[in-house]
């Protein structure tokens, strides 16, 4: 949902520039030729682009959705149900495939990527932001020590659930480091797969193109 | 290259867009180095592509047996071919690099591989520019050894040979300012540096150069200072058919002609330097406030 709200963001400020660009080259527009381009904008505002947000749980879709509501996205998003190994679309339909601290929950990560691949178009991109591997040693000691004793203690005092804070921390662990999941998005078919790295690697974005 | 050590199966996916798009090309220089590649493997694993679904209509026809994949890079360099026709509209920016990412039948998303600045396609035009050039040098030897044409004076050829470079950027004349500081950011001053020298080199080969003393730093020296001004008059000039720039070029090179002994033309060469660097300074400062005013 919220990388959604941000792509459609994007996409206005983008056309707003766009328009600008527009009416500054054309200076001798009417005034009825410029209110009609604004009126255009407003109620295309994102042109032809969409948004879908998949999710395999109702609950989190359901969560989303009213959060769209409150504020205030309510034209090109849908949302639907589905599973990331098998994926309710067509082939070689998204310019963009994002998937945000998801993959990691996917019990064949390999599946999931798959089937990212067949719903991307050709020129496509893949992105995945995640949780990965601290190489440096020091960081990594105050991280595990964070994560195994902090993190679950909190999940238990604030929202009275310490085994799925547990599962979280250790989920962390079990995704494969960076280069290992460069390799299988590669194995998926994708190419120029590269990754970035945020916090020294507390975090990764993975990027891979299907060319 | 990378695709000849991983897995057997990559290539074949990965290459589906790649293959098919250079089904099309009747001339790649590189496809039968390629190919070679690509012939170590088993062709059991053809069939495996079939089954994979409707592809869109840019493939044409349904099966294929031709073996020529693409690398990543010559994709690349096809892509931003097309973002240049795209340039005088959107000037050198990700977006041209989108517009002709499309016209190849490729999401808008591919934009994403390359630099956000336009670097690569500025780069890419040069290079291709010099390629040209070349080619058209080339030829034009080819003409003279086989008697065809006459053997042009040294001062007439320099002339022609910076006179045809420079008109290739006719088309993208607007949007030049705009390249030229890109390229002469930090992180593109090698690559433009090694583009303009070659170029220069290539000239000078072409124009009988055969000094192999202090002069062939010279020339050199002195060819890329008449280059770069008459490249500095030319995107602000507004005269008919650019004839103010090519009238300065010609004052430009016979300068250089006349210059006599060497202690002269090491100063000339120090001064002719200067001055581009002082025009391209100007020059940059005022893309740089033009680009900002927009």
């Amino acid at each position: 949902g919220d990388i959604a709200f941000r792509f459609i963001n994007y996409v206005r400020s983008v056309r707003e520039r766009q328009l600008q660009q527009k009416l500054k080259h054309h200076q001798n527009l009417s005034w009825q030729e410029i209110a009609e381009s604004y009126l255009e904008d407003k109620f295309k505002s994102l042109g032809d682009s969409q948004v879908v947000v998949c999710d395999i749980n109702k609950e989190m879709l359901k969560v989303g959705k009213q959060k769209a509501q409150q504020l205030g996205y309510l034209e090109g998003l849908s949302w639907v149900l589905g599973n990331a190994e098998e994926l309710p679309f067509d082939d070689d339909k998204f310019d963009v495939y994002t998937i945000a601290f998801g993959i990691r929950n996917v019990t064949r990560i390999d599946l999931a990527l798959e089937e990212a691949y067949r719903v991307l178009k050709p020129g496509g991109r893949f992105l995945c932001l995640e949780f990965s591997h601290v190489s440096n040693p020091l960081l990594s000691r105050l991280y595990d020590l964070y994560s195994f004793q902090v993190i679950p203690v909190l999940g238990e005092v604030i929202a009275g659930d310490w085994k799925s804070y547990q599962y979280l921390v250790e989920s962390i662990r079990r995704f494969p480091p960076q280069e290992e999941f460069k390799a299988m998005i590669e194995d998926a078919g994708f190419l120029k797969v590269d990754y970035q790295n945020l916090n020294l690697g507390i975090v990764a974005i993975h990027s891979g193109f299907k060319l | 290259v990378r695709c000849q050590l991983s897995p057997p199966q990559r290539p074949l996916q990965a290459s589906a867009v790649l293959r098919r798009v250079s089904d099309e090309q009747k001339k790649e220089p590189l496809a039968s180095s390629s190919q070679q590649h690509f012939n170590s493997h088993p062709t059991d694993h053809q069939p495996e592509q079939e089954p994979q679904g409707p592809r869109p209509s840019y493939t044409g026809q349904g099966g294929q047996e031709s073996e020529d994949y693409e690398s990543e890079e010559q994709l690349q360099h096809r892509i931003l071919t097309a973002a240049l026709e795209f340039v005088p509209e959107h000037g050198w920016t990700a977006e041209a690099i989108a517009e002709g990412a499309k016209t190849l039948g490729l999401s808008v998303a591919a934009a994403g591989m390359f630099h956000s600045d336009g670097s690569e396609l500025i780069l890419h035009f040069v290079s291709q520019c010099n390629t040209k050039l070349s080619e058209l040098l080339e030829q034009e030897q080819k003409l003279v050894q086989l008697g065809k044409a006459e053997k042009k004076p040294t001062e007439q050829f320099l002339r022609d040979a910076v006179e045809a470079r420079l008109r290739m950027l006719i088309p993208y004349i607007e949007k030049w300012p705009q390249a030229l500081s890109i390229l002469l950011l930090p992180h593109n001053i090698p690559s433009s540096l090694n583009l303009l020298t070659s170029m220069i080199d290539d000239i000078w080969h072409y124009a009988g150069d055969q000094s192999t003393d202090f002069n062939w730093y010279t020339r050199r020296a002195v060819l890329t200072g008449v280059y770069n001004t008459t490249e500095l008059v030319m995107i602000q000039d507004s005269s008919p058919d650019f004839e103010d720039t090519w009238r300065f070029l010609e004052n430009r090179v016979a300068d250089a002609m006349n210059m006599g002994n060497t202690a002269h033309q090491v100063q000339s060469t120090g001064e002719a330097v200067v001055q581009g660097l002082m025009g391209a300074a100007v020059t940059v400062s005022n893309a740089e406030t033009v680009r900002a005013v927009r």
